[in-house]
């Protein structure tokens, strides 16, 4: 008999319409070649080449970011898992959603930071990222400092959505989601 | 002064650095981890192109995509260019892209916001 109900598993999946999922601890490989697979998914369902790139784009800032975090927090393997699940909403657009266990308050800052991104229109949101970019930068630090957030929330077509659960340990699991249109606008 | 050649991988783009032609050419995604170490002997190299030189130089760029510590790395590029036009020297970017995707066209359109060097941003068809 098995314990894991994979049909109730693949279910679930198809009627959340869910194209990818993972979950667990997150390599730059893993990375490279979940993208490759993201992006190939995309293309053989002829979605606009801007929308792959952006919900590619996505993708790796939200993975990327979590392992910058976990490298930073000194994280072992397990304590860097990311979940990560890439579907398609009611109205055909692409939802990206990516989590990880971090510690409360600096899950808390994070929730803060897109709340504040959410208040901010595409102008409001372009000179941002401007700004950042051109913010002092630690010599060999990767951190991205809130650029890749930033990012993010240029490409998502409704502001971004950030949760905080409470998690055993004291900590929490932060998970965050961004809505990519199916047929962007451009400019 | 020596060329520099990086075959592409699937998250760093082919480099072609030959100052006997005064041409940088990058080609390809780019999404390292640690995009400073990847792009730190590029930066390098151009600076010590535009410092022991006196020739043009040319970039020939056709990136697809560029995660955001990409698009760090390649703001430093266009910064020692923007200096270099700045003191007479003759640099001109050129961003070739796919016509089909245009979010390609519009990151070039942002770096270009902020140079006053010549920067063509130029569509392509695509040879499939």
């Amino acid at each position: 008999m098995h314990d894991i109900d994979l049909f109730g598993l693949r279910d679930h999946f198809q009627r959340q319409d869910i194209l990818l999922a993972f979950n667990g601890p997150i390599s730059r490989g893993l990375i490279e070649e979940i993208g490759n697979a993201l992006k190939n998914y995309l293309k053989a369902e002829d979605t606009a080449p801007a929308a792959v790139s952006d919900v590619f784009g996505t993708y790796v800032e939200m993975t990327q970011n979590i392992r910058h975090y976990a490298a930073r927090q000194g994280y072992t393997d397990t304590e860097s898992a990311a979940t990560v699940v890439v579907a398609r909403d009611g109205e055909g657009h692409y939802v990206v959603v990516a989590g990880n266990l971090l510690e409360t308050a600096d899950g808390q800052a994070l929730v803060e930071r897109v709340e504040a991104l959410g208040g901010m229109d595409a102008a409001a949101l372009k000179a941002a990222f401007k700004t950042q970019l051109r913010a002092p930068r630690e010599e060999g630090a990767d951190s991205g400092a809130g650029l890749g957030l930033i990012d993010i929330a240029r490409k998502s077509a409704r502001p971004l959505s950030a949760r905080l659960e409470e998690a055993p340990g004291g900590r929490s699991f932060f998970s965050l989601q961004a809505v990519i249109q199916q047929h962007p606008k451009t400019g | 002064m020596t060329e520099l050649t990086r075959e592409s991988t699937a998250s760093t783009p082919e480099i072609v650095a030959d100052a006997s032609r005064g041409l940088l050419a990058m080609a390809g995604d780019s999404y390292p981890e640690n995009s400073y170490e990847f792009f730190g002997e590029i930066v390098r190299w151009v600076e010590e192109y535009l410092g022991q030189r006196e020739d043009a130089l040319r970039l020939e760029l056709r990136l697809a995509y560029l995660n955001t510590s990409s698009v760090r790395a390649m703001l430093d590029i266009f910064d020692l260019l923007e200096e270099a036009h700045k003191q007479g020297r003759e640099v001109v970017v050129e961003w070739l892209y796919d016509a089909r995707n245009e979010r390609v066209a519009e990151l070039a359109g942002e770096f270009k916001e902020d140079c006053t060097f010549p920067f063509r941003i130029l569509p392509e068809e695509p040879a499939e």
